[in-house]
């Protein structure tokens, strides 16, 4: 097995809780020492969450696995992907919806995150039965339960973007903010 | 070699995600409180021989929903496997239930694991067993009475040989 040597890069961030109260949550930001690419972890109010950034090589293989048609292929590869773990880390039952989550760029505009949903309509309509990969769109989720998926933002690689989660403990809604998430560059540099 | 390139890309990558921070696997289950009976079905297995889940009627079936490409998945199976080795296969049958994958592709897979897996592995190709069973994410895992009601539930990767989850099958053995 790969060993990956990280260097771990604490920042505070500023991630409102808009239920319990404006408290700073710590984010970890992770580079892989090999690659370059970074992971966003966080754990807040029981609900952890890990966006991984995922190169369009790597979105071009999966898809390719899957006999996905070349120009689909390469629409999903043109996303910012984001390889997505989501856990309940509380002993309350967590739910989440895709639907309720925002994307918020530099100007301050916000968009609605792609659903699966939205997703598999595409597909079907382009013949691809396939229908796994993606984050669930809705997640119910008792103490211990995990799950991953991949999360797509439409935004210009080079550009940086706020994440604005949304879910729920025992039906208390609760919502979080990553700042500055960025996409995986388009390949990685030469060696 | 442009195929070879890509699985060469796509196991790489792969390690790389799966490498980084997956959460540890717990043995925790979640109870189901209002008990449901296990939808049947019929599907293929290894040999192309068509097994039905009513078939194991009268035994605690641990039923997996998973994929070849699914990370957790991955980690958990040797757990999975050494719980099917460990608890009586008189009273309890581990069955995998394969995601929209062939057997050519799951036979290639499983010889490149640690560990060949030798419980039963059924083959779900158009996902309709998982959506009979509101499987959103995979792995999703569910554990079924010998009457053949649904009792628990785990949703992503656990440790299935896990004394505490054992302790629930030989429980639901006795009854």
């Amino acid at each position: 097995m790969k060993k990956i040597v990280s260097v771990y890069l604490l920042v505070l961030s500023v991630i409102a809780l808009t239920v319990t109260g404006s408290i700073a949550s710590e984010v970890k930001v992770h580079k892989n020492d090999t690659t370059g690419l970074l992971t966003w972890t966080v754990n807040d109010d029981g609900f952890q969450i890990e966006l991984i950034q995922l190169l369009p090589d790597f979105i071009r293989a999966i898809y390719a696995k899957h006999s996905f048609p070349k120009d689909e292929i390469e629409r999903a590869a043109s996303y910012c992907v984001f390889g997505t773990i989501l856990k309940n880390t509380s002993a309350q039952q967590l739910t989440y919806r895709v639907a309720d989550w925002r994307y918020q760029t530099s100007d301050g505009q916000q968009y609605p995150v792609k659903t699966k949903t939205q997703w598999l309509e595409e597909w079907r309509k382009a013949g691809i039965t396939f229908s796994w990969t993606l984050l669930p769109d809705i997640g119910e989720f008792s103490e211990g339960d995990w799950q991953q998926g991949f999360t797509t933002i439409k935004i210009p690689r080079d550009t940086e973007f706020d994440m604005i989660f949304k879910w729920q403990l025992d039906g208390i809604e609760h919502t979080g903010v990553l700042e500055k998430i960025s996409c995986a560059p388009e390949s990685l540099p030469e060696m | 070699m442009k195929h070879i390139l890509l699985i060469a890309l796509l196991s790489t990558s792969f390690t790389l995600v799966a490498d980084w921070q997956q959460p540890e696997l717990s043995h925790n289950l979640t109870v189901i409180k209002d008990v449901i009976p296990a939808a049947d079905f019929e599907l293929q297995d290894m040999d192309e021989e068509k097994i039905k889940l009513s078939d194991y009627k009268g035994k605690v079936i641990l039923l997996n929903f998973w994929a070849t490409w699914c990370p957790p998945c991955i980690r958990e199976m040797p757990s999975m496997e050494r719980l099917h080795q460990q608890v009586d296969a008189e009273g309890f049958k581990v069955i995998a239930v394969n995601q929209m994958e062939d057997i050519d592709q799951v036979f290639a897979f499983t010889g490149q694991l640690d560990v060949d897996p030798t419980f039963e592995i059924l083959f779900d190709t158009t996902s309709s067993v998982s959506r009979d069973y509101a499987v959103r994410g995979l792995p999703t895992t569910y554990l079924i009475d010998k009457e053949g009601r649904i009792r628990y539930r785990a949703v992503g990767g656990r440790e299935f040989d896990h004394p505490e989850v054992i302790k629930i099958i030989e429980q639901l053995m006795a009854e």
